[in-house]
């Protein structure tokens, strides 16, 4: 029986599809063979500037395409919105046997652009398009000292991978995505790979990718034995046959559809949790601040991190019949909220506290999905994208203008010197606070609002606890963005040595970034390093944060709830909406929202969040010294401790998993030494012995043999030689002889 | 004729070539066993001359005749030459013997005795007694048209054997010179 | 009338001898006529075959040996003489320059 492949409804082919994702790898490989021929040939490295028109026009054009792809969509019916390429057949695997017999499936190397893969490709291009300008000033450095084109590379490779991520027409394509988004995190954390502590962070962050990738090929692979395919559309078209039936047997183990759906649900989700930093797998995140800010920008903030949340929407039909594993998301991500933003009330790098934010932003959007609210949850990816991005682009202008100053410590007064800069990452911190009307309260208060729901109207207990654990987080959240922008931006620089409170990090020398070189690149500063005065970045690092900010400020608007219907419509919503799997009973919209509703959306954004700002403004502005946090520090020294090394779980692991892993393998290696290296030097000296037999062998017997051959000819010839005397009487006698001989014979015979 | 025959028949008799044959053998051991050379010659002129009278015995007179010419006359002449060319005549030689003489000696002589078992077995026997005796009459076909042995013998020869004699004339040729070439001092 | 016998015997006992000298005889020109005699004992022995069968072909190759004989003698007495003009000697004990 061969299943039928119900595609979900009609498509448009597209020809120029492809140039998407592969204008970022043609500029990936211009760059690096460039790079890589001038370094062969012993030149400098390709000029900058033309490492930055190859590289930003590649990912200016993919953007212009997407847009006007995008607009495509629009004249397109809502039923078939999608367009496609399929460029060519990567695997044909027809005879595997799955579930329902024998598949003809083939994978395709194929793209499609339906409505949400065009929203993620927007983000994609544009976010990346703006932190690839970002980065030619803030990477300007390493434009003089050969490194540029690699990161210009990287960038374009990752971006490349991204789009495979999300434009992939098959969960093969999607994969292929996930891993080069993985390796491309592991090559550009590792940028500077000389240092020890970057190193080791791209190998952190690649391994723990690894662990969770494990996870999610179990989860796809399971999908392929049930459906026989791994297509999108096939997918949504065959799911209500599979649900129909009353079991489902692969590998010889039987149970009800629902069964193998959630343990699907938790295994893909396992590789959301490495990709997207859950617990337990995000210790990767913070030390992945170890590379450029740019990196931690596009990769950490805004595209690599959301491919979880993008791959559980495109799954969503897997979700949506498999309870188990939502709450499974659901109680995952709103501890991972919780316990990130507890994190980052205690950090002082910038740097890390963003990192944290993003961790615990993350949860959020989990929580959203393991609530049954995708369109939510995938809104509030692109709003984060949005605010992320600019909260991330302007700590780097920050710590650039701080000559790689990354503690917050040592930093202050720069609303003063940096406006532009103050002024996008203050917006970004109200939209990531959730005041109204920025874009982080319409989507972090829906996600709130639906897992509240999900107590409220159907009685879930976990979803009350996870609201709670949610709304602890929103505060922790206002509160430590609060305390970043007041240690950054306001009272006194600190860093030109004006240290009236003595809050400076207590350590005589400089704090480094990363950034390896510490050459001045801008021609007018020449002061010391202590006694530079930080000033507005240039043009092509403030731009894009603006840009960002100014999204951040109106990107909401998208996505009005229902219950504010009077503002605008929910775009969004709207627009995803025909991708999410229906199950058969949609429970009907209210005609009008619940008043809870109105009384938490007022609570959260008028007194929960200013209140954590006020609070936050309390203890670190109003008192310059800061003394009420060092109160609290003095008196709770033992907690302070505990939070600010994120409760020593890398330690943790390092003693439990990490290390047991290296004494197996320093035993295996030990075992191979001793017995494979045994058996090598055994074989040797029984290649030597028999050797030596057979030397003596040749030597005694064969030598001998030829030796008796010419000693036997010695003998005879010494014998016959004595018949030539040279004598005539001898010879003659000889003759007669022989007469004598011949004639008794003729005689007596 | 009937002189010859009554010579041939009643003086010529076994006894006389006895005789002969016994000088023959007597010459022929004084050849191989005198010390000086020309002691030896003297031996063989000796063993020479008696074959001679003994082909006459046998009734053919023109090899006696020739045997004395040839051999007598020429060969042993020779022999006196070299000998004394040689200058043996001066001195008798230390040692006359080869050192295989012990060993050659005793071959010899198993060779006789065996060659005179077989003698006296088919010659001397009693059954071959009869077949053994010289015909004393010229009955034979090729004697009956002569009657002198010369006459007989120089029919053979330049009739029938004509080619084997012009042969020998041409060997003789070559041994002529050849020994001209041989004794040739190097000088030349 | 000679008994064929006695004939036979004398000329075996001829050859017997000189057989016997070229075998014994250090002197190169005592061998040369042991050669002779042995040559004439088989004359004997052809001319006596000769007589018993009635023809004449023994007789006449009896002529012939006669004749290779005395060339044979020449030749060798040749040899003999330029032998001993290289080694001064006619004593075949020192003539070994074929020793192999």
């Amino acid at each position: 029986m061969i299943l039928e492949t119900a595609a979900m409804s009609a498509t448009t082919q597209i020809s120029w599809l492809w140039l998407i994702p592969f204008l970022p790898a043609f500029g990936a490989l211009i760059n690096g063979v460039r790079g890589l021929i001038c370094k062969a040939r012993g030149y400098q490295a390709p000029s900058p500037k033309s490492v930055d028109i190859i590289a930003l026009g590649s990912m200016g054009i993919a953007f212009l395409l997407t847009v006007v792809a995008f607009a495509k969509l629009f004249t397109l019916d809502p039923s078939a919105r999608s367009l496609s390429q399929n460029l060519w057949t990567w695997f044909d695997l027809g005879g595997a046997k799955v579930f329902g017999g024998l598949t003809q499936t083939r994978i395709n190397w194929a793209y499609k652009f339906d409505a949400l893969s065009a929203c993620m490709t927007l983000l994609v291009t544009g976010v990346g398009f703006l932190i690839h300008l970002f980065s030619t000033g803030y990477m300007a450095e390493e434009r003089h000292d050969g490194r540029y084109y690699r990161f210009m590379t990287y960038l374009n490779l990752f971006v490349f991978s991204m789009l495979n991520l999300v434009l992939g027409a098959n969960i093969m394509m999607m994969f292929l995505g996930w891993e080069g988004v993985g390796l491309c995190s592991y090559l550009l954390i590792g940028f500077y790979f000389d240092l020890n502590s970057a190193a080791i962070a791209g190998k952190k962050a690649f391994v723990t990718n690894r662990i969770g990738d494990f996870g999610f090929m179990l989860g796809f692979f399971l999908l392929f034995m049930l459906y026989g395919t791994l297509d999108f559309d096939t997918f949504m078209g065959m799911t209500r046959h599979l649900l129909a039936q009353p079991h489902i047997t692969v590998f010889g183990i039987t149970h009800a559809p629902t069964w193998w759906f959630n343990l699907i649900g938790c295994c893909l989700f396992v590789g959301a949790c490495g990709k997207s930093a859950q617990i337990p797998l995000y210790v990767w995140l913070p030390d992945a601040m170890a590379g450029p800010t740019p990196v931690s920008a596009l990769i950490h903030a805004a595209t690599m991190v959301t491919s979880g949340l993008y791959m559980i929407t495109r799954l969503n039909f897997v979700y949506v019949n498999a309870p188990v594993a939502l709450s499974v998301v659901l109680f995952v991500g709103a501890l991972t909220a919780l316990v990130a933003a507890s994190m980052g009330l205690a950090q002082y790098d910038i740097k890390k506290v963003l990192a944290y934010s993003t961790v615990s932003q993350l949860g959020f959007m989990f929580m959203g999905m393991g609530a049954g609210a995708f369109t939510a949850g995938m809104f509030h990816v692109f709003t984060h994208a949005f605010f992320k991005a600019a909260l991330f682009l302007g700590s780097g202008s920050v710590i650039m203008a701080c000559h790689h100053e990354q503690d917050m410590r040592n930093m202050g007064g720069l609303r003063k010197k940096m406006p532009w800069t103050y002024a996008s990452m203050g917006i970004a911190t109200l939209a990531i606070a959730g005041i109204f009307p920025f874009s982080g309260f319409f989507s972090k208060d829906e996600i709130l609002w639906k897992v509240f729901e999900g107590w409220y109207t159907e009685g879930h207990t976990l979803n009350l606890i996870a609201w709670v654990m949610g709304m602890i987080g929103a505060f922790m959240t206002a509160f430590y963005m609060t305390r970043l922008m007041v240690m950054t931006f306001f009272g006194e620089y600190r860093g030109a040595g004006h240290d009236p409170y003595h809050l400076c990090k207590p350590v005589e020398d400089h704090h480094h970034d990363a950034h390896a070189a510490h050459g001045h690149d801008d021609p007018a500063d020449h002061d010391s390093v202590h006694g530079h005065e930080p000033h507005e970045v240039p043009w092509n690092m403030w731009v894009p944060v603006a840009i960002l900010a100014l999204l951040a400020l109106v990107g909401g608007f998208l996505n009005i709830p229902h219950s504010l219907h009077w503002i605008g419509g929910a775009h969004f919503s709207e627009w995803i909406g025909p991708l999410l799997y229906q199950k058969a009973a949609v429970h009907a919209h209210h005609g009008g929202a619940p008043a809870i509703e109105y009384v938490l959306m007022f609570w959260a954004t008028f007194i929960w969040a200013p209140g954590a700002m006020v609070l936050a403004w309390w203890i670190y502005k109003v008192d310059p010294s800061w003394s009420k946090a060092k109160a609290f520090v003095t008196r709770f020294p033992n907690l302070f401790r505990w939070v600010h090394n994120k409760y020593y779980v890398d330690e943790f692991y390092e003693a439990a998993i990490i290390g047991p892993c290296k004494q197996l393998g320093a035993q295996l290696w030990a075992f191979d030494a001793w017995a494979v290296d045994g058996c090598v030097n055994g074989a040797a000296r029984l290649t030597l012995v028999v050797s030596h037999i057979s030397f003596w062998f040749d030597a005694k017997i064969v030598d001998g043999l030829v030796n008796l051959v010419a000693w036997i000819l010695q003998a005879f010839s010494g014998l016959f030689r004595r018949l030539q005397s040279g004598r005539v009487q001898h010879y003659a006698f000889v003759m007669f002889l022989g007469f004598l001989v011949f004639a008794l014979w003729k005689f007596l015979a | 004729m009937e002189q010859l025959e009554y010579l041939f028949s009643t003086l010529l008799t076994k006894h006389v070539f006895m005789l002969f044959g016994t000088l023959a053998v007597l010459g022929a051991g004084a050849m191989i066993f005198s010390k000086n050379a020309v002691h030896s010659v003297i031996g063989f002129l000796l063993a020479m001359l008696s074959i001679a009278g003994a082909y006459l015995c046998l009734r053919a007179e023109f090899l006696a005749m020739a045997q004395i010419l040839v051999y007598a006359g020429g060969i042993v002449v020779l022999f006196l030459f070299v000998v004394m060319l040689v200058e043996m005549t001066k001195y008798k030689e230390r040692k006359i013997f080869q050192t295989q003489t012990p060993l050659a000696l005793v071959v010899v002589l198993i060779s006789a005795v065996t060659f005179l078992g077989v003698f006296l077995k088919t010659i001397f026997g009693k059954s071959a007694e009869a077949a053994l005796t010289l015909k004393p009459e010229l009955t034979a076909d090729g004697f009956n048209a002569a009657t002198h042995n010369v006459q007989a013998v120089s029919r053979g020869l330049f009739a029938e054997y004509l080619l084997p004699f012009e042969i020998l004339s041409v060997i003789l040729l070559v041994a002529l010179v050849g020994a001209v070439v041989l004794a040739k001092s190097e000088r030349g | 009338m000679v008994p064929m016998n006695q004939v036979l015997l004398i000329s075996f006992l001829l050859f017997s001898i000189g057989v016997a000298g070229v075998l014994i005889r250090r002197n190169a020109l005592i061998i040369l006529m042991c050669v002779e005699l042995m040559l004439n004992a088989a004359n004997l022995n052809l001319i006596a075959f000769a007589r018993h069968s009635g023809t004449v072909a023994g007789q006449a190759f009896a002529l012939m040996i006669m004749g290779l004989a005395a060339a044979e003698v020449a030749i060798g007495l040749a040899l003999v003489v330029a032998l001993y003009r290289k080694k001064d000697t006619v004593q075949v004990d020192g003539i070994n320059l074929l020793k192999g």
